[in-house]
Parts: C-alpha cells; sequence; structure tokens
C-alpha cells in the first residue's frame, strides 16, 4: 500500500478500559474535623490538604485582604519554629507547605513521600494552629501587597480583571474586589486583625484535611488525630461566629444595560478585553448542562469564539469563555486579548456569539464533540494523587454530594441539545453586559463610540512610572 | 524514598524515524510526544521566528485532516494537546484515554507524511496573524515583556544561532512564504529527524505495529543540513550592561550569565545551586533580600538547559520602591559571589537535595512528562536513559562542586545585567522564551 492509502483509513477506537473515581474514605475525629483518604496504589508521593471553609469571601469590606494576608503571614513563623525554620523543617523533608486562600477557602497542603507523611502533618498543624504573626514580617507582607498592586496597574491583563470584577458586582459584594486587598484597606491590616481572622479559621466543624497518595500500612485518620486533635478547641466558637457553613456572600450585578468601560492606556498594541457579567455559584442544578454549553462557546480548542475569532479572522492569539463558579456566582466572561485595530469587530463577534448561543440550537455535531471531550478528559484529569485530593476538596468546601465525581461522566452524557439552549437562556444575558477593556483609546475610541454597543465611559488610566504629563495621568504612589 | 525506574525500549524503523515506548498500566492513559530536532537555532537571519510559525501550520491541516480537526479529533477523544517550539527543537504531543493510542499515531503520521497537500496561503496567513497577536499577548504588551530577548542578545553572540528570539520579528514573519514553509517541511519534517515517544497504558507490540503501518512508508531525507559549529568561549569576557525605560512602575533587574551545557556535571550543580540560591523562603537571595534587608519586592534564579555551546543562567530582583536599584543589584551580586567562595552548608545541600527529589518524583508520575523527557534526551543528548540518570546526577552534587561551578560562571565578567527603569515613553518590547501553539 503506497503511504496515501495507508492513511486514508481513519482508525477507529478500541475497547475504553474501565474507570471509575478513586473510592475515597471520610472518617470524622471527636472535633468534627473530616478526614477524606483516598488510596491510589503505587503513587508514593502523597498529597494533602488541609481545607477549611472560610475564604476572602466572608470577610467585611473594610478589611479586604485580611484573610489572604493571614494566609502568607502563617509562614512567617510559629511558636516552635521562629522565621522560616518550619519551612525549612519541611524542606528536610523533601516537602514545600504552602498555606493560600480563596474566595471560598483557607487551605495549607503539603506532598511529601508516603513514609515522611506523619512527621509533615505535624509541621503542617503547627503551622496552621500556632502562627505568631510577628509585627515586623506582616508590615513587610502588607507592603508587598500594596508594591503588587502597583505592578496590577502595569499589567494589561490583571488590570482588566480587576476593573472587570469592580465593573459587574455592586460594592457590597466581595466578588468586586481584589481578594488580596486594596491601597485603601491593606494599610489597615494588623497583627490584630489577622490573629482575629486565624481564630475564625480555627473551626474544625468546617475544616476537612484530603488525604491520597499510596496509603498501605498507614492508619492515615490516626496519624491526623496525633497531629489535628486538638485543632481549634475551642477558639472558633469563643469568637461568637455562627457554627457551621457561611452562607454565600452576596452577589448582585451593579450592571442594569449594556456598558463599556474603556481604560486608555495610549501605546498600547491590544485591547483587553473582558465582556461578561454576574454569572454563577457551583451548586447549580444545570452544572452539567452550563459545562457542555460553556466548552461549546469557549472552552474547547474549536469552541465557537475561537473558530471565528482566532482561526477565521486571526483577531487574537486564544479567546476563552466561561463560569467563574465559587459558593456565591462568580463572573462570567469571555477573555481575549486583541491587536488594537481588531478591538471593535472582536467585541462585536464576540456580542454575536453570545447570542447565537441563546437564540439558536448547537448542533449534534458541536453537542458530541464537547460532551466527548468533557467525558474522555475526565480520567486524564485525575492521573495524579494531587489531582484527585484537590477535586475530592471541591466536593467538600461546596457542600457536594458524596457521588458527585463518581457520576460527573453520566450526567454530562444525559445533556441534551435543548437543556443546552436553556442554560444559555438562563446563564448569558447580553441585554445586561458589561464590556471592559484596557487599550489605546486613541487608536479605536471614536470607532467605539460609533459601534454603540452601550453606554461608554473612557478613563484615561493611571501609569505607574509615567510622569504627570499632561495633568491627566496619575502618579503611581511611591 | 527511590524513583521508580522508567523502563522502556528505543529502535529505529528503516525510515530513521526513532521509536521509543514505555508502558505503565496505572492509569487508563498514554502518552504520544514527538521530537523534531529542528528549532528556532536552524533559523538564518531574514527569517527568524520561522520555525514556530511552521509549529502553528502543522495544525492547519494534512492529505486527510482538515484544518484545526486534528484539535477537534484529539479532543473529542477525549485527550489533551499542544505543541512548542524553542532553540533547539519542536515537540508536538497528545495525551488521549489508552483506547485512542491509534488516533494520535495516525494525526502524527499524516501531518509528518503528507502536510503539503492541505498547504494553503489562507491558512498561512490566519497563522501569521495568530502568531503576531501571540508576540503581542507574550511579549509586546507586557511589562518587562523582552527581557529574555534582550538577555539572549547579551549572552549569545550576533552570529550565534541562540541571539535571534524564538517568536521572530514582524518583519520576517511577515516575509514568510507559502515556499518558505514547504521547503522547511521537506528539509526537517522527516522520520529521521524525529523521536516518537509512547508511554503508558499500552501494548508495545501493538503500539510498534501501529508506528510501523503509519509512519513506515514516509521518506526519510538524506540531506538534513547540519548545523554550523555552535561552540562559544565559556564566558562573555566582560560584563554586559543595558538599561531599558519602560512603563513599569518598579524597576527590575536582570541577570543573565553564559554556562555549561546539559550534560555537562557543571550544569547540574548549577540547578542546585540555583535551588539554594532562590528556591522557597528560606533560599539565600529571598531570605536577605525580600525577608532581611527587605530591599526587593521578590528574587528568582534559575538555570535554562541547552545544548549548543552554551546553557543561560538567569536572574531577576524586582526593585522595592524608594529603595536604589544599584543597591539590590549589589546585594544580589554579592550573595552570588559568595557561593562561588564558600561552600554552602550541610543543610542547605541536604534541603535542596530533598526538594529536588520530590519534585522529580512529581514531575515523572505522569505520562506526559515522561514522554516528553525521554524524547528530549533521544533527541538532544541520543541518551534516553538518561531519565533515570538525572536524579543520581543532582544526588550526587556536592558542596565542592557547587562551589566549582558557581566561581566559574556566576562571575562579573560572565554577566549580563539588565535593568528597566519606569520611564515616561514606553520603549517598543520585543520578546520571551518558550512558545506553544
Amino acid at each position: 500500500m503506497t503511504l496515501q492509502e495507508i492513511l486514508s483509513v481513519r482508525p477507529s477506537p478500541g475497547q475504553p478500559r474501565a474507570y471509575d473515581f478513586p473510592l475515597f474514605e471520610r472518617t470524622v475525629l471527636p472535633s468534627g474535623m473530616q478526614v477524606i483518604t483516598v488510596n491510589v496504589p503505587d503513587r508514593p508521593l502523597v498529597s494533602a490538604n488541609l481545607l477549611i471553609c472560610r475564604g476572602a469571601g466572608e470577610e467585611p469590606a473594610d478589611v479586604a485582604g485580611a484573610t489572604i494576608l493571614t494566609a502568607r503571614a502563617m509562614t512567617e513563623g510559629t511558636e516552635r519554629y521562629p522565621g522560616v525554620e518550619l519551612l525549612e523543617a519541611g524542606e528536610r523533608l523533601g516537602a514545600t507547605l504552602h498555606v493560600d486562600a480563596s474566595w471560598d477557602a483557607f487551605t495549607a497542603s503539603v506532598e511529601v513521600a508516603a513514609s515522611r507523611l506523619g512527621a509533615a502533618l505535624e509541621l503542617l498543624a503547627e503551622l496552621v494552629e500556632r502562627p505568631t504573626f510577628p509585627e515586623s514580617d506582616v508590615a513587610r507582607l502588607r507592603e508587598e501587597r500594596l508594591n503588587d498592586l502597583l505592578q496590577v496597574k502595569a499589567d494589561p491583563r490583571r488590570r482588566v480583571d480587576q476593573a472587570f470584577n469592580a465593573t459587574i458586582y455592586t460594592s457590597d459584594s466581595p466578588y468586586g474586589r481584589s481578594a488580596g486587598g486594596d491601597e485603601e484597606t491593606v494599610p489597615r491590616l494588623t497583627p490584630d486583625i489577622l490573629r482575629a481572622v486565624h481564630r475564625t479559621v480555627l473551626d474544625p466543624v468546617r475544616t476537612a484535611i484530603v488525604i491520597g497518595g499510596d496509603l498501605a500500612g498507614l492508619d492515615v485518620p490516626r496519624m491526623v488525630e496525633s497531629a489535628l486533635g486538638s485543632f481549634g478547641d475551642g477558639a472558633a466558637a469563643a469568637t461568637g461566629a455562627p457554627a457551621g457553613f457561611p452562607p454565600a456572600p452576596r452577589t448582585d450585578s451593579a450592571v442594569d444595560r449594556p456598558i463599556v468601560r474603556f481604560y486608555h492606556r495610549p501605546g498600547s498594541v491590544q485591547t483587553e478585553l473582558r465582556i461578561g457579567h454576574v454569572g454563577l455559584p457551583r451548586r447549580v442544578p444545570d452544572f452539567h448542562a452550563v459545562q457542555v454549553m460553556a466548552a461549546i462557546l469557549g472552552g474547547l480548542f474549536n469552541s465557537r469564539l475561537q473558530m471565528n475569532l482566532r482561526e477565521d479572522k486571526g483577531y487574537t492569539y486564544g479567546i476563552g469563555a466561561g463560569f467563574d463558579m465559587r459558593r456565591g456566582a462568580g463572573p462570567f466572561s469571555v477573555r481575549t486579548a486583541v491587536q488594537t485595530p481588531a478591538t471593535v469587530p472582536s467585541i462585536s463577534e464576540s456580542l454575536a456569539e453570545l447570542k447565537r448561543m441563546r437564540e439558536t440550537s448547537v448542533t449534534p455535531a458541536e453537542l458530541a464533540a464537547a460532551r466527548d471531550y468533557l467525558v474522555g478528559v475526565f480520567p486524564l484529569r485525575f492521573e495524579t494523587p494531587g489531582a484527585v485530593v484537590a477535586a475530592l476538596g471541591g466536593l467538600f468546601v461546596h457542600e457536594l454530594p458524596d457521588d458527585e465525581l463518581a457520576r460527573y461522566r453520566r450526567e454530562v452524557e444525559a445533556v441534551t441539545i435543548d437543556a443546552i439552549q436553556k442554560a444559555a437562556q438562563d446563564h448569558i444575558h447580553p441585554d445586561r453586559i458589561a464590556i471592559v477593556a484596557v487599550g489605546d483609546a486613541d487608536v479605536v475610541g471614536a470607532e467605539l463610540a460609533a459601534a454603540g454597543f452601550g453606554e461608554l465611559e473612557v478613563i484615561t488610566d493611571e501609569m505607574p512610572g509615567a510622569a504627570d504629563e499632561a495633568g491627566e495621568i496619575g502618579e503611581a504612589d511611591e | 524514598m527511590t524513583v521508580p525506574a522508567v523502563r522502556f525500549t528505543d529502535e529505529r524503523l528503516a525510515n530513521g524515524l526513532r521509536l521509543i515506548i514505555s508502558e505503565d498500566h496505572l492509569a487508563p492513559v498514554v502518552a504520544v510526544c514527538i521530537w523534531y530536532n529542528v528549532g528556532s537555532k536552524n533559523e538564518v537571519p531574514g527569517k527568524t521566528g520561522f520555525a514556530h510559525l511552521f509549529e502553528h501550520v502543522m495544525f492547519q491541516g494534512s492529505s486527510h485532516v482538515a484544518k484545526t480537526e486534528h484539535m477537534a479529533l484529539i479532543q473529542a477523544a477525549g485527550g489533551t494537546l499542544n505543541g512548542t517550539t524553542f532553540f533547539d527543537r519542536t515537540n508536538y504531543f497528545e495525551t488521549v484515554p489508552s483506547h485512542q493510542l491509534e488516533l494520535a499515531l495516525w494525526l502524527e503520521a499524516d501531518r509528518m507524511g503528507t502536510l503539503l497537500d492541505a498547504l494553503n496561503q489562507e491558512n498561512l496567513d490566519n497563522q501569521r496573524d495568530v502568531v503576531k497577536n501571540e508576540k503581542r499577548s507574550s511579549y509586546d504588551n507586557r511589562p518587562y515583556g523582552d527581557w529574555f530577548h534582550k538577555l539572549q542578545e547579551h549572552v549569545f553572540p550576533p552570529e550565534h544561532p541562540y541571539h535571534h528570539p524564538v517568536i521572530g520579528s514582524m518583519e520576517d514573519l511577515d516575509a514568510a512564504s507559502l515556499e518558505d514553509v514547504a521547503g522547511f517541511f521537506r528539509t526537517y519534517y522527516a522520520p529521521n529527524n524525529a523521536v516518537l515517544a509512547i508511554v503508558g497504558d499500552v501494548e508495545s507490540r501493538q503500539a510498534r505495529a501501529w508506528v510501523e503501518r503509519y509512519f513506515g512508508e514516509i521518506p526519510a531525507n538524506p540531506a538534513i543540513p547540519k548545523l554550523g559549529d555552535m561552540t562559544l568561549p565559556p564566558v562573555l569576557g566582560a560584563e554586559a550592561r543595558e538599561t531599558v525605560q519602560e512603563r513599569v512602575p518598579l524597576p527590575r533587574h536582570f541577570f543573565g550569565f553564559r554556562a555549561p551545557v546539559i550534560a555537562d556535571p557543571r550544569y547540574d550543580a548549577l540547578e542546585v545551586a540555583a535551588q539554594i540560591l532562590a528556591g522557597g523562603k528560606g533560599s539565600r537571595l529571598y531570605r536577605r533580600l525580600v525577608r532581611e534587608e527587605r530591599i526587593a519586592q521578590d528574587v528568582a534564579f534559575f538555570a535554562l538547559g541547552l545544548i549548543g555551546g552554551a546553557s543561560l543562567v538567569a536572574g531577576q530582583a524586582t526593585v522595592r520602591p524608594g529603595v536604589d536599584p544599584a543597591v539590590v543589584e549589589r546585594a544580589f551580586e554579592e550573595e552570588l559571589e559568595k557561593i562561588g567562595r564558600e561552600p554552602v552548608t550541610d543543610d542547605e545541600l541536604a534541603r535542596a537535595r530533598a526538594l529536588i527529589e520530590t519534585y522529580e518524583l512529581e514531575a515523572l508520575q505522569r505520562v506526559d512528562e515522561r514522554a516528553d523527557r525521554l524524547a528530549m534526551y533521544a533527541t538532544l543528548l541520543d541518551d534516553p536513559e538518561m531519565i533515570n540518570r538525572q536524579l543520581g546526577r543532582y544526588l550526587a552534587v556536592t558542596a565542592a562542586d557547587i562551589q566549582a561551578a558557581a566561581a566559574e560562571v556566576l562571575r562579573p565578567e560572565n554577566r549580563a545585567v539588565l535593568t528597566y527603569m519606569p520611564a515616561l515613553e514606553a520603549t517598543a518590547g520585543t520578546t520571551d522564551e518558550e512558545t506553544a501553539a
């Protein structure tokens, strides 16, 4: 056979090997803390994630950034290990200890050889339970955050995200703020405020530790009880906060009609674009239909947006769209950077795709492509214990049922064309959409004004590092 | 802790295609990775950026695959994919559920065997626009975005193939023609210029049969041009300095050094040195510049392994507001001088070794990483077994090795210092390192 003849026959797939999401076990310690273990044979590196359902979404506006700063400051020293001594002790085990916070949760995590898991858990417990929040280190971390805010202003893609979130949410929604705090709130974050946050974090009823890897021969619940059995010890209860998981934060939309906010940065060779509105929380009844719909719109490599704006028009290196699902309704957005002269057509095409998603049914081929991808890629996503542990942590934080992952593929397979269209109509709202951009208004301003996408506001952005040339460019607060 | 050995077979088809297969049935997934022995170092003046632009064209269809259908078929099979271009290579990879392996092999064979049947001006023009937007979003429209390109220019002399950026220049991208694409394909995209690695839930005999079937008839190119001598003097000879005025809020220094090639034990020593200098909060640079003296916002230090005459070792430090950038530069350089003057402590070395062991174990868990490394070591060093020796090489590095390598490499006459200063007018930026499709 010639090469052409051989290649002219497309292979068909073989018989899929059975796959089930790994089984996990749950133990509840006397304190109320959950221990979730998942044995993944022949994976000698173990992942342990301690999750506390106490995220930045719960903090009051006047101390925005306190939760994340508390997490950062926890690696600055503990009662037994001043400074970075605890991190160094972890390094001797070959383990890097991380503490971080998101909108939804506080996390402390470590990856370590199974044989050293007990020692690593002792360090993790010390880190989480007994940080000292030294005044001078907290001051340094505050300054680092303020410096980082300067860097945000210089980086168009970070700047546009910040502006987009601030645009779509009302001022009493935490999601409109920067999770790390801003120039106004960060200077307020004293060690005492961080200690108060820390006390609310020490709440075993809101806490789970998820541990995965080759756990053969290890009594993990006993190891956790030994390291973290006294976690909290009433500290959180003493704060007077209501017991149990917190309510989702307020997520009201600040936008009730199409609007355009264009942040002018002279000389930009591209326009960073975010188009969207308040989206959805993780716990929605039509979660799987939304996932398939978002994949078709802007998730797959060959999504409608990619095929149009990248592969047909060449306006961008990449464009995506999706829902950032949190305990509360996170943003829905179309995200891209386009060459400056293509700004207006890129907005038009994106809006047209949103409209098309609502108004016309997807084709059976589109449904199959998205469904088969999401179903087929599922085992690839969970090749390593770290990924399995992260997914199980998500179930805990979002209060999802234990079989959520086990039935994921069945649910996706059951999604219909009608369900996708209904999801688009229910959750994509061009009539109250915000178009937020960072780019060169001198080049595109007139065309943008003429396009009539919505009420247009052009803001001359503060340009850090630039001197105050014509009185319209603000100075960086150095 | 022991890192399990990666067992594999290593053979060549009659047309020269090097085939490496490694079975691992833990998860029902398989990784396919092809490395072509061509990268930006094979480009000639006036044609910069071509290897990478070509990588994009590889997703625009072949005889039996339509434009972007490669992505569609792999994703519909539940797979992930991409391609990347760098100085020394261009690679393409898919990870798929194991029952879809044949599809991935067929797709790679169809474009290796028949790409030119589908090549047209419209697709080339479209991907040229996409790549120009990649250049804008990855480099030109980013603060400090062209730092790596500037370090390349200082560390490698103008006549050296590592001197110019992988992404190329806008002018050269504009000049790329269909004839260039066809010529590049015929020259470099031949089976005898490629390594195919298959790792995961696969039966070797079946995989080998499929590879023979789909790739076996693709003709070799007996005349792949050899690169000229890329040897370089071991050091720059004199410190190179450049100050860039840009619209950035904080000054930032970048440091570049010419270093030994990968597989040289001194390169391994520099990797361990990088961990001790800037790997985490207990590292020397972080501790002194960020935690204690509080003159820097952040620090970094890393080695980038290459084979053509020299590797590149690079560092960076962002200057805190109100601090004299010269003070930060001095402190950074003092730490580099110190590690070449005195041995690191036993504890520093023990911590670095333990962390490197974990990082290696973490990386080698995944089939895609194993496939990539096997293909890399086969392509660059003709030694895929290096996948099982690399960790041992790191662990064998002594304090004396670190001191000697640092003294030789991290010295002023081998240093390029690039400083970005906040300025009124932005300068036109250029580029960086690795670019994905």
